[in-house]
Parts: structure tokens; C-alpha cells; sequence
């Protein structure tokens, strides 16, 4: 129906590939009407989209089924939004071009709170009522899972229902349920009352949230029977058991992480106190050996692709790496793909494990110390040492890689200037180290070390969930500071803008009333707001202006311990007392060793699997 | 190892893959197809693959080649046959030969044009094509020129013609040293006519040749 004007805008717009479809191993199914149809869109360009993991798992998971069509859906981008609204184009999938709107589900991927108003723009370009309280029995169900709808607040007035955790077995469960109710006459609540039976799904219309004077949540109350009081999140026990899609599709064009991407594990051992990602996916989880030879066998046969990386929150944390590589090595060599480990740790490093990566093709490598001293460092739990780095890098310098990647973060709780001038002096020291390997041994043309600080933004489900996020301007003073202490031309310095960290935390711990917030931001134009050339800091101050909300309150507090959070009815496993402990721990800079050196008791062993039984 | 000529078709939304793309989505179609083909030495091996052509974005065809290095033992018929198998949707291999020409000797392209559009005049159309003069930018490496493009129509035909559809068939100059891109043409067409857009135009490449003037032979 739309093919016409759809071609016609493809001829006008930017890599057009982004948005035809027909991919290799893209699943183009017929439509009979009797299918239950799925749109899983990722609120940002395809590139981006495209790389996730997490979305490929569930397109293809969704399509095994023979009564369901799940077709790909990513955000235009804003050349092609533009002749969309021109030619009066809505928004289409990419596998059948047909409008979103008529799908029956519409599925969002939540990665990062700076890619809200994406959805919202794209549920605009699709012609779907914004807010759930305005759609029709006609109207698609709109979900929304992935790491930000454990704190979706800030968007629950757009979405019908959240999907908690992994979903490998719980999109089956609500695809069941749905074939059930699609067959009657029932209204869209009844749906959406038998799916909140479900263990991981949370439909916010079915809780009232009450505000106490000073604008703190006052509580959180189920308004119906079906509604649970804690909403608990899904996990795969076992992952070997569970789907994993081998027939990836293989983009025509360039894509952001254009390689198979194996999953070795799930969750992380480390319990870095800032890092979201290390609760919410507890318990770590890993798969086999085996299990994981045949996944990459297969998929590079499917896929014809030329380099394949491991996957995970932390590669050498992974117990069988050294058989793992071995066996993945005797055949990716053979067929000239090269194999990458991102996501290392200095502390269990070696030239052994370096020298895997490097047999076909050399590239950088990136650390992350995350502070600059030694004190921080133990107050935020990532427990590496000083001459771990130096070691490291000697190690690094010696096999020939003579490009260094420093990742850090400024604003962190108890930060003194000292702890951020720390970092100045971490990256001389791993210079050196270079400069004391004598002229004739060294290897390569010159050294670079780059170090990036992103900014801390505190986030739900951490022990620094109840901490305030530092102002943008001491942000600013402190990249600034950092930036006039490298002295070395080898050191390159980079830094995030801090107006986004401010925004990010705002969302992060946003509640309800930031949902009318993001309607405005996206009337004043603001949409790609992780894409630096499109940020609009100015559009995003009036939105907030214009609803009377304060963005400080949400991110500049010290929160006290006995506050109702916005997020207190979501059950991650990880108690909300061992989250305290933590952060008590933390200023007393006492650290809490790894899931496997001690367990710790945080609570995930409430999901009876993982290295809490091993 | 022997070079084959493998003749293929873009067609359908395959128009919107680029030529850097479209290397590597035959790059990985033939691991895929397993293929025994011919690598180069050195550090960052690759496959030895050439494409006689660029088709510009946007054009479909029935016509494209690429040279390939495969084992002398792989038969034609396999290649084409496994090659089909792991190729995506819009693109399919017609056939396999050993080359003849090289793509250097080039000369010309033939484009089957439909034109959909209110306002369609034979007789303005064909005043077009008998125009001595008609200038027009082309982009270059360097920046963009100014071009006669009459100069690069070899032959212009009108295969059917209503008010409000037009199918025409061009022969325009290609290769490296002197080449015509078709949408160049219609725009100056949209021009001429008045009209500020077509309302849809396909473009779609038919033949390719080499040889020069009134002795042009279909590249093989």
C-alpha cells in the first residue's frame, strides 16, 4: 500500500539500506491473518539496533513459532523521519513494510534511558495513541522490556505492559495467553489481567503510585486482584536449555557490532557497586563448553562471517576461557576468523590469554580501572590493583600492542580532586611503562594510551541508588581539571557531555510524573538524545518547565534509606538490605569479594540456580 | 585456480545496497556457500573479487558482473548452484563463464527507464533526445562538473508513451574514463519538461557493452 511513496523516499534519504530489509537469514513470513503478529522495535537507528544481542535472541525465538510473525522495526533517522511526515508515511516494519500500527504487539527494547523519547516519537510516526489510557481494542498492545523497565516509570503511562528479566520463556507465555484472549470478545484489560498473573510481567495501569507533600513517592498499591505487590524478575535457570539463535542475519550495510556474538555467560561475580548490569542480571549463569563450540560453529557457517567475539559482562571471568578458546580456535583459524575477547579484567590477564586474541588480527586493547586511586576504587567494589594495570600494560607493550583504552568515571561518591587527579597520574604510570622497556625492544611506532571518563549516573537496583548525581557544572570543572593534568601528547583524553548524564539520571530514578516530560521534550524536537548532533539540552529545560517539573529532585537528593523508592515493587532477587550494607560499605571503604572467592548473601539465590549453587 | 565471470541480477529493494556492501555480501555469501575460492596473502586475507561495473543506488539490473578466483576443480553449475543458495533475496547469479573482455574496454549501458508522471508529451520528449546541448553537473572525485550530456546518449528510444507513463530505453556512455548515470538524465528530463518531480521513476540496466560506435558487442 505504501510502496510507492516508500520508494520514492528511499531515493531521497541517507543509506537507504537501513531501511529495506531482505537481510540474509531475515525472516520474511506470509501473512494469512491468522498469525499473532509481533513488532520488536529498538528505539534507535539500525546500527545501533542491529548490534544488540538481546534482540536477535527474541526475533528469532518469536519466529520458531509457526503461529508467529515477528517482524524488525528501528528508529528512522531524522532525514528520513522528515519525509516521512512530508509524504505522510507511518511508520513501517522492515521485513513486510506493513504499518506498525496493525500489528498486535508492539515491543520496545529499553537499553538506555536516552533513547525514551525515540519511542515515543516512533509510536507517534506509527499512529498508536501515545498514552495506554487512549488505546483502543484495535489498538496494539504496546510492551517494553530490556534493562531500563526495571525502573520504567518515567514511561509507564505509554506502555500496557513491562516485561521483567530474560525473556526467553516469558514471551512464549504471553504469546499463549495472547492467541487465547485474540479469539474472544474481551476487553483489552482482561488481556492484560490474565498476563499479570505471570511471573516477570508488570502492567503499571493496574498500580497507584501516591506522592507525600515534599514529592516523594508516598506508596505503591495494586488496584486489582491480579496485581502482585512485588513484580519479580524472570530468569533462565539454565542456560544451555534455552534458545540460541544460530541463523543470525547478516546486515547488507555496516552495523555497530557487525560480528557473531557469542554469549558465554550471563550476570557478573563482581558486584561493582555503580554498575546496574551486575545486580540486575544475578545470578551468574554459564554455559557450556560444548554447548557454546557447537552455537559458534553453526553460526558461522549460517552467517559467512569473518570475525566472532565472546560476550559477556566480563570475558575473563568466564571458568573454562582457556578450553573455551582452544576449541574455538581449532576451527575459526583454520577458516581465517578472528576471534576478539572484549570485556577484560586486568586482574586475571595474561600474555597466554592475549596471544589467543591476537593469532589472526591485532587490535587495541581497553582497560577499565573505572577510578584513579586506590580508595575509590575500593569504594566503589572494583577490586584491582594499581600494579595489576602496570603488569598489564607490560604485558600488553611487549606483545606489540601499543594502544591502550582507560576507561574511568568522574563524579563517583566520596570523589575528592585528588581521586579524579589519580587518574592523570594511572595513565602517566602505564606510559612509563612503556618508556621503561628499553628503545631497542620496543615494538611498533610510538605509544598511545586514551583515557575516557563517562560521568557517574546513579541507578536503581545499585548500592548508589540512593546517591545524588554531582552538578553539571562540577562535572565540567572536573573534566576540565583532568584535561590540564595530562601533560603527554600520547595521552588522548575524552569525556562525555555532562548534560547527558544529567538527563540519563533524572530517567534513570525518574518516577510517573516524568511521562508528560517526555511528551513535551519530544514536541520541542528532541529525539536521538544519545547522539551527541542531535542532543537538545534546550528543548529537554523547556519540557520541564512547561510541566512543572523540577529535574534536580529526581537526581540531586541524598536519598535516605527509609524513602519509598519509585521502583520498590520490582523484585530483582538482590535485596534492598543487601544493597544498603553495600552502600554502608562502601564509605567505609571496606570491599565484598567476588560470588565465587565468597558469597555474599545479596538474595539472588532466591532464583535456586547459577553460581549460587555451584 | 581460474577466474570465472559470474553474471548476476540486483533487483527488487537489492537497488538500495551499496557497492562497498554488496563486495561484502558476496564476500560472506561464498564462505556461507563454501566455496573454494582464492585468497589473498598477507596479513588481513581476503578474497580476490571484482565487479565490472558499479551500479549507481537506486538503478535494478539484469546484467551485472563480478570475477571471482575459484579452484580450477569447482564446476560452473556448483557455483552457481551453491552460490544461489546462500545469496540474499535480491540478488541471484544467471550464470558462469571464463572472462572474455576486460571491464576496462567498457564503452556503453543500456537502461530500460518508466516514467510515471501527469504531464507526459511524446513530442516534448522526443525534442529532448534531439536537442544538440543540454548541460547538466555530474559529481567527480574532485567536485562536480558541468556536462553535455547529449554528448553521452548514443541512442534514445521511446518504447511506449501515455500521458501519464513513459517507457523509454537508453544507451548511455559507461566505463571508467567517460560514464553517464541514468538518473542524470531523467532529472534533466524533469527539467525540460517542466515537471519538478516524477512522481516515480525505475531505472533498470539491461545491457552492458563493449566496443566502440557502430561495432558495440555485449560484454561477456
Amino acid at each position: 500500500m505504501y510502496e510507492t511513496i516508500f520508494e520514492k523516499i528511499l531515493t531521497k534519504v541517507q543509506k537507504p539500506a537501513r531501511y529495506i530489509g531482505n537481510e540474509f537469514n531475515s525472516v520474511h513470513k506470509e501473512f494469512t491473518g491468522k498469525e499473532m503478529t509481533f513488532a520488536f522495535c529498538f528505539p534507535d537507528v539500525y546500527e545501533v539496533g542491529m548490534s544488540h544481542l538481546g534482540m536477535k535472541i527474541l526475533y528469532h525465538m518469536l519466529n520458531e513459532r509457526e503461529d508467529t510473525i515477528c517482524e524488525r522495526v528501528y528508529a528512522p533517522w531524522v532525514d528520513m523521519e522528515e519525509e516521512m511526515r512530508k509524504a505522510g508515511m507511518p511508520l513501517l516494519s522492515l521485513e513486510s513494510h506493513r504499518p506498525i500500527k496493525d500489528f498486535d504487539m508492539v515491543g520496545f527494547t529499553l537499553q538506555y534511558e536516552m533513547s525514551y523519547t525515540n519511542i515515543i516519537n516512533m509510536l507517534d510516526l506509527a499512529g498508536i495513541p501515545l498514552c495506554t489510557k487512549d488505546r483502543r481494542l484495535d489498538s496494539p498492545f504496546v510492551c517494553a522490556g530490556g534493562p531500563c523497565a526495571y525502573n520504567g516509570e518515567p514511561i509507564a503511562d505509554m506502555i500496557d505492559f513491562f516485561i521483567l528479566g530474560e525473556g526467553e520463556e516469558v514471551n512464549n507465555e504471553i504469546m499463549d495467553a495472547y492467541k487465547e484472549w485474540k479469539g474472544t470478545s474481551e476487553d483489552r484489560n482482561t488481556f492484560l489481567e490474565k498476563i499479570a498473573e505471570i511471573e516477570g510481567v508488570y502492567v503499571p495501569s493496574f498500580y497507584d503510585v501516591e506522592y507525600n507533600e515534599d514529592n516523594t513517592v508516598k506508596g505503591i498499591t495494586p488496584n486489582r486482584p491480579c496485581a502482585k505487590a512485588k513484580i519479580k524478575k524472570r530468569i533462565i535457570k539454565n542456560l544451555d536449555d534455552c534458545f540460541i539463535p544460530e541463523k543470525l542475519i547478516v546486515p547488507f550495510m555496516d552495523i555497530v557490532h557487525n560480528r557473531i556474538m557469542l554469549e558465554i555467560f550471563r550476570g557478573c561475580i563482581r558486584g561493582c557497586r555503580f554498575c546496574q548490569a551486575g545486580y540486575l542480571y544475578r545470578p551468574v549463569r554459564e554455559r557450556s563448553v560444548d554447548r557454546l563450540t557447537k552455537v559458534a560453529e553453526n553460526a558461522i557457517k549460517n552467517t559467512g562471517y569473518e570475525e566472532m567475539s565472546l560476550s559477556s559482562l566480563s570475558t575473563s571471568d568466564y571458568t573454562c576461557l582457556k578450553d573455551l578458546t582452544d576449541k574455538l580456535l581449532e576451527f575459526t583459524e583454520e577458516r581465517k576468523i578472528s576471534l576478539s575477547l572484549p570485556s577484560l579484567r586486568v586482574d586475571n590477564f595474561s600474555m597466554e590469554l592475549m596471544e589467543r586474541t591476537q593469532k589472526v588480527k591485532k587490535s587495541g586493547l581497553t582497560f577499565a580501572p573505572e577510578a584513579g586511586t586506590q580508595r575509590l576504587r575500593d569504594v566503589i567494589n572494583k577490586n584491582v590493583l594499581e600494579e595489576d594495570l602496570l603488569r598489564t600494560a607490560k604485558i600488553a607493550f611487549d606483545g606489540g600492542y601499543n594502544r591502550i583504552k582507560l576507561y574511568f568515571m568522574i563524579g563517583l561518591p566520596t570523589e575528592t580532586d585528588e581521586d579524579v587527579l589519580g587518574i592523570a597520574h594511572l595513565a602517566e604510570k602505564v606510559l612509563n611503562v612503556f618508556y621503561d622497556i628499553p628503545k631497542e625492544e620496543r615494538k611498533g611506532r610510538g605509544v598511545n594510551i586514551t583515557v575516557s571518563t563517562s560521568s557517574f549516573v546513579p541507578k536503581p537496583f545499585t548500592p548508589f541508588q540512593w546517591e545524588p548525581q554531582n552538578s553539571i557544572e562540577e562535572l565540567v570543572r572536573k573534566q576540565k581539571m583532568l584535561k590540564d593534568a595530562i601533560k603527554s601528547r600520547n595521552i588522548t583524553y575524552n569525556w562525555h557531555q555532562s548534560t547527558v548524564s544529567f538527563l540519563e539520571a533524572v530517567f534513570a530514578k525518574g518516577d510517573r510524573r516524568l511521562g508528560k516530560v517526555l511528551i513535551s521534550a519530544v514536541k520541542n524536537g528532541c529525539r536521538f538524545d544519545g547522539w551527541d548532533e542531535h542532543f537538545n539540552y534546550e528543548g529537554w529545560m523547556k519540557a520541564f518547565e512547561e510541566n512543572g517539573v523540577n529535574p534536580d529532585f529526581y537526581c540531586y537528593r541524598k536519598i535516605d534509606h527509609s524513602e519509598v523508592l519509585p521502583w520498590e515493587h520490582v523484585d530483582v532477587g538482590v535485596t534492598k538490605n543487601f544493597l544498603m550494607k553495600e552502600h554502608d560499605k562502601a564509605y567505609a571503604e571496606t570491599t565484598t569479594p567476588s560470588c565465587r572467592d565468597n558469597c555474599a548473601g545479596c538474595g539472588a539465590a532466591c532464583f535456586g540456580g547459577g553460581v549460587c549453587f555451584e | 585456480m581460474s577466474k570465472r565471470r559470474l553474471k548476476f541480477s540486483k533487483l527488487g529493494m537489492g537497488k538500495y545496497i551499496s557497492h562497498l556492501d554488496l563486495l561484502r555480501t558476496f564476500q560472506r555469501s561464498i564462505v556461507r556457500a563454501e566455496l573454494p575460492v582464492k585468497f589473498t596473502q598477507g596479513f588481513n586475507p581476503h578474497q580476490i573479487i571484482s565487479f565490472a561495473l558499479p551500479l549507481p543506488i537506486g538503478v535494478t539490473s539484469e546484467t551485472e558482473f563480478v570475477d571471482i578466483d575459484f579452484d580450477e576443480k569447482c564446476s560452473n553449475e556448483t557455483i552457481i548452484e551453491r552460490l544461489n543458495e546462500n545469496l540474499p533475496y535480491d540478488l541471484k547469479i544467471v550464470s558462469a563463464t571464463e572472462p572474455k573482455v576486460h571491464p576496462k574496454e567498457i564503452t556503453y549501458c543500456q537502461y530500460v527507464i518508466k516514467i510515471l508522471s501527469e504531464g507526459l508529451e511524446e513530442e516534448k520528449i522526443k525534442n529532448f533526445f534531439r536537442e544538440k546541448e543540454i548541460l547538466a553537473m555530474k559529481k567527480t572525485k574532485k567536485g562536480e562538473k558541468e556536462i553535455n550530456i547529449m554528448e553521452m546518449i548514443k541512442e534514445a528510444e521511446i518504447i511506449s508513451i501515455s500521458p501519464d507513463f513513459a517507457e523509454l530505453k537508453l544507451i548511455l556512455s559507461a566505463g571508467e574514463m567517460n560514464s553517464l548515470k541514468p538518473d542524470i538524465v531523467t532529472k534533466s528530463l524533469e527539467k525540460y519538461l517542466g515537471i519538478d518531480e516524477f512522481e516515480s521513476t525505475q531505472i533498470h540496466r539491461t545491457k552492458i557493452f563493449y566496443g566502440e560506435e557502430e561495432k558495440i558487442k555485449e560484454f561477456c
